[in-house]
């Protein structure tokens, strides 16, 4: 589904990701490991293609990006944020968008959310909206950036059994995050990260 | 009498209207530029000196000078709207430019990852986000657009202060003229500010 091929990413002269080769496939749940500043997101932003860089990026399908802060609009209320990128940038109707921006809020159980906004949401609540955002988009690829640095325990659980989900569905995910336990239980392949080489995979 | 300053309500109405919707559109373009770092020294300098010299001077320039510079006669009405709009839109600039610099870089970001286009990132989710925090702002440029409009009566126009002004050299007495402007001037403040406080108050926090 995606492979990377010498992949460099600098900011200012100073090499964040150095000389990276990756290949995944299909229905993999890649766990990215490493410490902070190791350069896990600017990984997760260049396979979304939010940087530039050098070296080679291909992947399959669109891929989804869910955001360590979620970013949700907060002037929109949950249905409309869900709804927006896909009329406007896959053209879809009115209509089918909210067919399946309802069926993927009654799934994830917060279709009685739908009028409200962001900020009357959970933590918990605003990273589902999320990942609903991004899967609304049809995407094939989900990259998650520290999906449990806002949650407590007890929804760590339910974020494990989501990624499941979706990887029995076909969906190829990468998850980056510092949480070993969190890692072990969701990944299929763990990597590592330490100032921007991968160590094994 | 009373009436016929009162009149001068719809006129200074039209000069604030246009003054506002000008200075909005000159200032958006200009905050939208200023923002993307495009032509900074420029607009710098523009806001400088429209902030810097009085309105009254900027006024006269445009209706003195400017149909000379081009050869064209404009009437008093355009060159209020220029000269109001132009001023209005260097303190609007920076308002407007200082509610973007308010919103998250995480909606530019947001934005992009889902693909959507530049237009409608600035239209539908920039800057609804950074007006929400700078209407009252606006508000009171346009609270002080409408006093500012005053100046228009030293062309002749009959804005509510021209027509005080006349009453006051018929009658011999300026008590109740100017009063009566005050209290026109007040009129349309005061609803300004009571929409703004209504806005305030009905605003939900982002």
């Amino acid at each position: 589904m995606i492979t990377i091929e010498n992949l460099c990413k600098k900011f200012d002269n100073q090499i964040i990701l150095h000389n990276i080769h990756l290949e995944i496939k299909q229905s993999e749940v890649v766990g990215l490991i490493g410490s902070s500043g190791s350069g896990k997101t600017t990984l997760l932003r260049c396979i979304h293609g939010l940087e530039t860089n050098e070296g080679l990026i291909q992947r399959r399908g669109r891929t989804g990006f869910i955001f360590q802060q979620f970013h949700l609009f907060p002037h929109m209320n949950v249905l409309d944020n869900i709804i927006y990128a896909p009329i406007k940038t896959l053209k879809q109707s009115k209509a089918k968008a909210i067919a399946t921006a309802q069926a993927l809020l009654v799934r994830m159980g917060l279709w009685e959310k739908h009028l409200c906004t962001p900020q009357q949401l959970s933590g918990g609540q605003k990273q589902r909206v999320a990942i609903i955002r991004a899967l609304a988009m049809d995407p094939s690829i989900l990259l998650l950036d520290e999906p449990t640095s806002a949650l407590d325990p007890m929804l760590v659980q339910e974020v494990i059994t989501l990624v499941h989900e979706l990887k029995n569905e076909g969906l190829t995910i990468i998850i980056a995050s510092h949480d070993h336990v969190f890692l072990k239980q969701v990944a299929t392949r763990i990597i590592f990260l330490e100032n921007g080489k991968l160590l094994s995979t | 009498m009373e009436i016929y300053i009162l009149q001068g309500i719809w006129v200074t109405l039209q000069y604030t209207l246009v003054a506002f919707l000008g200075g909005s559109i000159i200032g958006t373009t200009l905050a939208f530029l200023k923002y993307n770092h495009k032509a900074v020294w420029l607009i710098n300098a523009y806001i400088s000196f429209m902030r810097g010299t009085p309105l009254l001077v900027q006024l006269t320039l445009v209706y003195f000078v400017l149909p000379s510079l081009l050869g064209v006669s404009i009437s008093v009405f355009v060159a209020g709207a220029i000269a109001f709009s132009v001023n209005s839109s260097a303190y609007i600039a920076e308002i407007i430019r200082a509610g973007l610099n308010n919103v998250d870089r995480g909606q530019f970001e947001a934005s992009q990852a889902l693909g959507i286009s530049k237009f409608h990132m600035w239209k539908d989710i920039i800057f609804p986000q950074a007006l929400r925090t700078i209407m009252p702002a606006l508000i009171n440029e346009a609270i002080t657009l409408v006093k500012e409009t005053a100046l228009i009566s030293t062309l002749g126009e009959q804005d509510i202060m021209r027509r005080a002004q006349l009453v006051s050299a018929e009658q011999y007495t300026y008590l109740q003229p100017l009063l009566t402007a005050a209290a026109s001037y007040y009129l349309l403040t005061f609803l300004l500010e009571q929409m703004s406080k209504f806005y305030d108050y009905h605003r939900k926090p982002l």
